[in-house]
């Protein structure tokens, strides 16, 4: 653990993506057409209902969540699954795989530039944005850095599904089937499309446990004060599922990666 | 004729064969001499194998669904056998053929390719155990492909470098100093990698595979398209830096003229079986007096004719042509590496 490298890495990386600052404005732009999509969408749903509250979760609510959960989407996306195959189909990789660095660290650290970037250029206009539209329906406390701390756990849980999936082009050599699945399964089922409220009981039960929340649904909860996480029970319980996530896809990460580059080192990928 | 110059050709062939046996020779006491890594060896392979493995692919629709499910592996030897040892400071051409288990060899030297038998050094470690720790001792050149940051200036991948492989400030600052009296790389060193020119780029590689002074540098085909000012100025900047370093090479290359210019000791490989491995004065001794006679005839269609300068006079050929056609254009190439590759590998083939 260098932190000089390490700062190297990130800086080369918001170097790079502010390069690309077009890249930027237009992915603000993209957002605007999606929201106004869910502004309409979800303005039928809650007229349709008859009640203005549903779920627990008022019209206002909805839209709060669901903005937020689409620019923290665009701070999470990691496109590690496009790149691995990219560089395993160009032989790239084995440029990559004589970094002086352990694989799995140099790529984590070679996104985090990017992260920072969208993170000062999309989320936080966005939140400010949300802030004043709604007048306080956002929490101002701690809960910001609590939301702070999750989402880098939820950056790290995001990386480590990203390296699972990634490693399946070494078998497969294309990986555009198993990434639009897991793109899909994983935007459902961590409530960045859908707030997970609305989801049948059973299944909520039943995905409140999968680590795909630990991604959208815990960071946002803590920001708004949902679920429990204004209680110092209810953050822990939040903390420790997000915890145990992540040393179990790190582990899982670790060993598939391990025995996926053994077949690039026996077979030569 | 024609007949006679081939029958000349052939005579020579015994030429290769007696020296086939020299190699053979030599080869044998660098086998006996390789006994345990002393620390003047920059790598040792011991009958190094590499094989594949490979689905044996079915023609036509059918045979790709059957594909899908089947278990039906071949076999492939990419590097077979292969004794070599480089010393400290050696500059070496590792060549032979498309195909030829060149890269394959590389990559193993560099550790991203574990060996299937054999064993391999490189800097007296085990290249493909701890292969992030050994990256720190080498460098890599693919001519294809480039290891800089795409978007940014040269000189921020040298700053990134520096802090990937721990470069002290002092040494940073003195390679550039190095850099600079060897090549003019001001008018590069603020322009990012996508707008460079395929030579910039490859030299900029180089200079970063150069720029945490690694004991061995792996150059795969580094002057792979370039033009000839810049073929001349990367051969230059290689040279420099292995005398100003002690830098060990080994380069791949299909250009005689990166050989001519760079390598004391070639290494020759074919169907991944080292059939060459000597000084290149021996290799010129043996084939450098071959010509290939280009005429042109009156349909505008080139006649090649590989003529020995030796035994026979190339001038004595064009005249003998010119009575029985007419010629509207010579040419007169030097032997290309591929040819050399080639009547070395049909010599050791009897």
């Amino acid at each position: 653990m260098n932190p000089k490298r390490l700062l190297a890495i990130t800086r080369a990386g918001i170097m790079e993506s502010l390069h690309f600052r077009l890249g930027i404005f237009v992915t603000l732009f993209a957002n605007l057409i999606y929201l106004v999509l869910v502004y309409y969408l979800w303005k039928a749903i809650y007229a349709s209902s008859g009640t203005t509250v549903v779920n627990g979760m008022t019209f206002e609510d909805t839209m709060i969540y669901l903005i937020l959960a689409t620019a923290l989407f665009n701070f999470l996306e990691m496109f590690v699954v496009w790149d691995m195959s990219r560089s395993i189909q160009s032989g790239k990789i084995v440029l990559d795989l004589l970094k002086p660095m352990r694989f799995r660290k140099y790529t984590f650290w070679s996104y985090t530039g990017n992260h920072i970037v969208q993170f000062v250029l999309t989320f936080i206009p966005t939140f400010v944005v949300v802030m004043i539209v709604t007048k306080g329906a956002i929490p101002m406390g701690l809960n910001l850095v609590w939301f702070l701390a999750a989402t880098v756990i939820a950056l790290m849980i995001n990386y480590n599904i990203e390296m699972l999936i990634a490693p399946i082009c070494f078998f497969t050599e294309s990986t555009w089937g198993v990434n639009i699945v897991k793109e899909t399964i994983v935007l459902l089922l961590s409530g960045a499309t859908i707030p997970l409220a609305f989801f049948p009981e059973k299944a909520r039960m039943v995905v409140s446990y999968l680590p795909f929340r630990a991604v959208y649904d815990i960071p946002l909860s803590i920001l708004l004060g949902k679920n429990g996480s204004d209680t110092w029970q209810g953050l822990v319980s939040l903390f420790a599922l997000q915890l145990a996530w992540l040393l179990v896809l790190t582990l899982a990460g670790n060993l598939f990666w391990n025995s996926a580059v053994k077949k690039v080192t026996v077979n030569g990928g | 004729m024609e007949y006679s110059y081939k029958n000349r050709a052939f005579t020579n062939y015994y030429h290769a064969d007696n020296y086939n046996i020299l190699v053979i020779a030599q080869k044998r006491k660098r086998e006996n001499e390789m006994s345990e890594y002393s620390g003047n060896e920059a790598v040792i392979m011991k009958n190094v194998c590499k094989d594949f493995k490979v689905l044996n692919r079915h023609e036509g629709l059918k045979g790709s669904i059957k594909d899908l499910f089947s278990r039906d592996y071949k076999t492939v030897s990419a590097v077979k056998d292969v004794t070599l040892t480089v010393n400290r400071g050696e500059i070496i051409g590792y060549l032979g053929p498309n195909g030829a288990g060149k890269s394959t060899t590389i990559k193993m030297m560099t550790g991203v390719l574990e060996p299937t038998s054999g064993e391999i050094l490189v800097n007296g470690k085990v290249p493909y155990k701890n292969r992030t720790e050994n990256c720190e001792n080498i460098g890599v050149v693919f001519g294809q492909r480039s290891q800089l940051w795409w978007s940014l200036p040269l000189i921020e991948s040298f700053k990134l470098l520096r802090d990937l492989y721990m470069v002290p400030e002092k040494d940073y600052q003195d390679m550039i100093a190095l850099y600079q009296s060897l090549v003019d790389i001001e008018p590069i060193l603020h322009k990012p990698v996508r707008e460079m020119s395929l030579g910039q780029r490859t030299l900029s590689d180089i200079l970063a595979a150069f720029l945490h002074n690694p004991p061995i540098v792996f150059l795969d085909e580094p002057t792979i398209g370039l033009d000839v000012s810049m073929k001349a100025k990367i051969r230059e900047l290689i040279l420099g830096l292995n005398k100003e370093k002690n830098t060990t090479v080994i380069l791949t290359t299909h250009d005689m003229g990166d050989v001519d210019a760079l390598c004391k000791r070639i290494v020759i490989i074919d169907k991944g079986t080292k059939i060459y491995d000597n000084d290149i004065d021996h290799l010129k001794t043996y084939f450098g007096s071959y010509r290939t006679l280009k005429i042109k005839r009156a349909d505008d269609t080139w006649e090649e004719t590989l003529i020995d300068d030796k035994t026979t006079d190339v001038m004595d050929v064009i005249m003998e042509k010119r009575k029985t056609m007419k010629i509207k254009d010579v040419k007169i190439d030097e032997i290309s590496t591929e040819e050399v590759i080639k009547k070395i590998y049909e010599g050791s083939a009897k």
